[in-house]
């Protein structure tokens, strides 16, 4: 009797450790997740600003000036421009047997 | 047995051990005992049942939080998706006054990183009864990195969003901007605030000593940031009007301009810009002047650009054709004892030639065939005296009179643009009418996937005459040469108009504006031109609007992507030419 009693003893021991055990790592896991997500929202902050700072290098103004004032370059007019027209071929068969 | 008992309790069977206390004691111990596991028993209940809400509570208090999690406001991207304005993170630096060392040696570099005077500094941090007190708001990333380094006690930072605007002052007046605490104050961004802020969520947490989250203590309710909003501006065709305009407002020593580009086929806002204008990044001293958006928030008497409105109605009213010839000399009539003048005195001038050259004597002949019904409906039907159907902060009316109310010489003056007022994004809507066959489309500052359906107010065959004469002003002979472009046809109008001040009009203040469209064939673009006070000599429209307009429609036409109606003399250079430095 008194040996299941100090079986059970110890088996309770052993499951009430494994529980304190359970709860801390459970809790420290919780807390890496709340990290990794808090670094995730920084990362996506981070890259929002560039995103910004790549589109405020790149503004029409910004293009503009260096291109004039770098490249000695001006805007573009029908004068110099050579316009090609793409006719698709299959659609317009496509559109031929349509009409049809 | 019976005598022990009477002499106390018995603790020993050895006599010799027998004890001498009363029982009276014993008895008293056992008495405390009991009451005060009594007592325990109580509290025991009065924690677990009775007092258990406020417990659970006093406990919660000291470990469990409630964090919110910000929703992002949603960004502002132009029709191709670039983005016009976007929050990004910024520190905001505050204080605790009682914890700062005023006579820290690292307080003058703080000062310096905030550009910020030292006893302005130590102002903020004077008061001492506060807990908390705001340095400053929204600190550049790496200026916020240098100050964490000087690591001040007493100074902290806190995570805010700031709103960035790399398109700077060029798109200023359609994007608006946000003030510190994220609220929309100024255009799109205040139109459509509610749509793009979002919603905070917020959590539950236990924390632990360390300030570590380590359990949600309920569902999350997550945050739902604002959608992202796609305007129908091109942040080029955006720019380059604005640089023209600039240009413009500076040439001809002018006091602002404005201008608006609405694409016909889908009545799409491409562009819409003021001058002066404003960096939004940085808003330190921003006058009114600079804050105003001109376009819509300014009325103006539109003088001769209401002329082809006239024109197609009485030509839907069957009292002209194109060609029909009217007697404009000898450059005056006389209606109800006022005088009414052309600034050129013509003679024998056809429709087409009175709306080439802007015939006000031609115009109100036709004018005065009409009843004032017809002509006030046509005017309403183009939108004016209405509210424009934009979601935009301050935009106005106008001003257009019930036709009971006009009197003979209102109804002359009023068809040469004179006694009502439009604003500069009305007349460039009223235009769609010439530019779709005799339709008004509704405008739009939010991209739109599908063509636009209007609703007519000419006929079809009307409105393409007018059109024609509206190539004819821009047209040798006409009005508004300056207004061609090369390689696109254009037709336009322009307007001079005295400007009014108190009660009578100024003798030389004018404003001066074009509003056209391009290609005639099957206009594509809607462009009009607004110069406030020009004074550098010239003010006609003709001289002042009309070659803003030119440039722009020639910008906007190559971005679009729309080929060339009309021969071009290439200037290519076929053969290669030796550079020479």
């Amino acid at each position: 009797m008194i040996r299941l009693n100090l079986v059970l003893l110890v088996a309770v021991l052993a499951s009430a450790f494994y529980l304190v055990h359970t709860q801390y790592e459970s809790r420290r896991l919780y807390t890496a997740i709340d990290k990794a997500n808090a670094q995730a929202r920084r990362l996506e902050a981070d890259h929002e600003q560039l995103q910004v700072q790549k589109r405020a290098q790149a503004t029409p103004a910004r293009v503009q000036q260096l291109a004039a004032r770098q490249l000695q370059m001006r805007p573009v007019t029908p004068g110099i421009t050579e316009y090609v027209t793409l006719v698709p071929q299959a659609d317009a068969s496509a559109q031929e047997g349509v009409g049809q | 047995m019976s005598n022990v008992r009477h002499r106390g309790i018995n603790y020993s069977a050895s006599p010799l051990l027998a004890s001498k206390t009363p029982v009276w004691r014993s008895k008293f111990v056992v008495a405390t005992l009991a009451l005060a596991f009594a007592g325990l028993g109580a509290r025991a209940a009065y924690v677990q049942v009775f007092g258990n809400e406020f417990f659970q509570r006093q406990g919660e208090v000291r470990f469990a939080r409630t964090l919110e999690l910000p929703a992002n406001r949603g960004r502002v991207l132009d029709r191709n998706g670039l983005i016009l304005a976007s929050s990004v993170v910024a520190q905001s630096i505050w204080a605790i006054p009682e914890d700062v060392d005023k006579a820290h040696p690292k307080l003058r570099d703080l000062a310096k990183l905030l550009e910020m005077p030292l006893p302005e500094l130590k102002k903020k941090l004077a008061n001492e009864d506060k807990t908390f007190v705001w340095v400053k708001r929204q600190v550049d990333e790496p200026i916020a990195k240098q100050i964490a380094a000087l690591d001040i006690k007493g100074i902290y930072q806190r995570r805010e969003y700031k709103r960035q605007y790399p398109e700077g002052e060029a798109a200023a007046h359609v994007v608006g901007f946000t003030n510190v605490e994220d609220r929309g104050q100024e255009g799109v961004e205040l139109a459509f605030n509610k749509q793009l802020a979002g919603k905070a969520g917020s959590r539950r947490v236990i924390k632990d000593r360390l300030g570590r989250v380590i359990e949600d203590v309920r569902d999350v309710i997550p945050p739902v940031d604002g959608p992202d909003l796609q305007l129908s501006i091109d942040s080029k065709v955006q720019y380059f009007a604005y640089e023209k305009l600039k240009d413009a407002v500076k040439n001809h020593k002018a006091k602002a301009g404005s201008v608006v580009v609405l694409d016909a086929q889908t009545g799409e806002v491409l562009a819409l810009a003021n001058y002066p204008s404003y960096n939004p990044n940085k808003r330190v001293n921003l006058s009114g002047e600079q804050l105003r958006n001109r376009v819509l928030t300014d009325s103006f008497e539109p003088g001769s650009t209401m002329k082809p409105f006239i024109a197609a109605l009485a030509l839907d009213k069957g009292l002209v054709k194109p060609t029909s010839q009217i007697q404009t000399a000898p450059g005056r009539i006389s209606i109800g004892g006022s005088t009414i003048s052309d600034a050129h005195p013509h003679g024998v001038l056809s429709v087409n030639e009175i709306i080439q050259k802007s015939s006000n004597v031609g115009t109100v002949k036709m004018a005065m065939q009409m009843h004032p019904r017809e002509m006030w409906e046509t005017y309403a039907q183009a939108g004016f005296g209405q509210k424009p159907q934009v979601p935009f902060p301050g935009a106005v009316t106008g001003r257009l009179r019930p036709y009971k109310t006009w009197r003979p010489i209102e109804q002359a003056t009023m068809s040469y643009g004179y006694g009502l007022s439009v604003s500069l994004f009305q007349l460039a809507q009223a235009y769609t009418i010439f530019a779709r066959n005799g339709e008004l489309i509704p405008v739009s500052m939010v991209k739109a996937e599908t063509p636009a359906t209007g609703v007519r107010v000419f006929s079809e065959k009307n409105a393409v005459s007018v059109r024609k004469m509206l190539e004819l002003a821009t047209g040798p002979g006409g009005t508004a040469p300056k207004a061609q472009t090369m390689g696109y046809s254009v037709g336009g109008k322009t307007g001079t108009a005295h400007k009014q001040e108190g009660k009578s009009y100024a003798a030389n203040k004018y404003r001066s504006f074009f509003v056209g469209l391009a290609p005639v064939e099957s206009p594509r673009v809607i462009v009009a031109v607004m110069i406030d006070e020009p004074s550098n000599g010239e003010y006609f429209g003709g001289l002042v609007a009309a070659p803003v307009f030119s440039e722009t429609v020639q910008q906007t036409l190559r971005v679009l992507g729309v080929q060339p109606d009309m021969n071009v003399k290439p200037q290519i250079v076929t053969e290669a030419v030796e550079e020479s430095f």
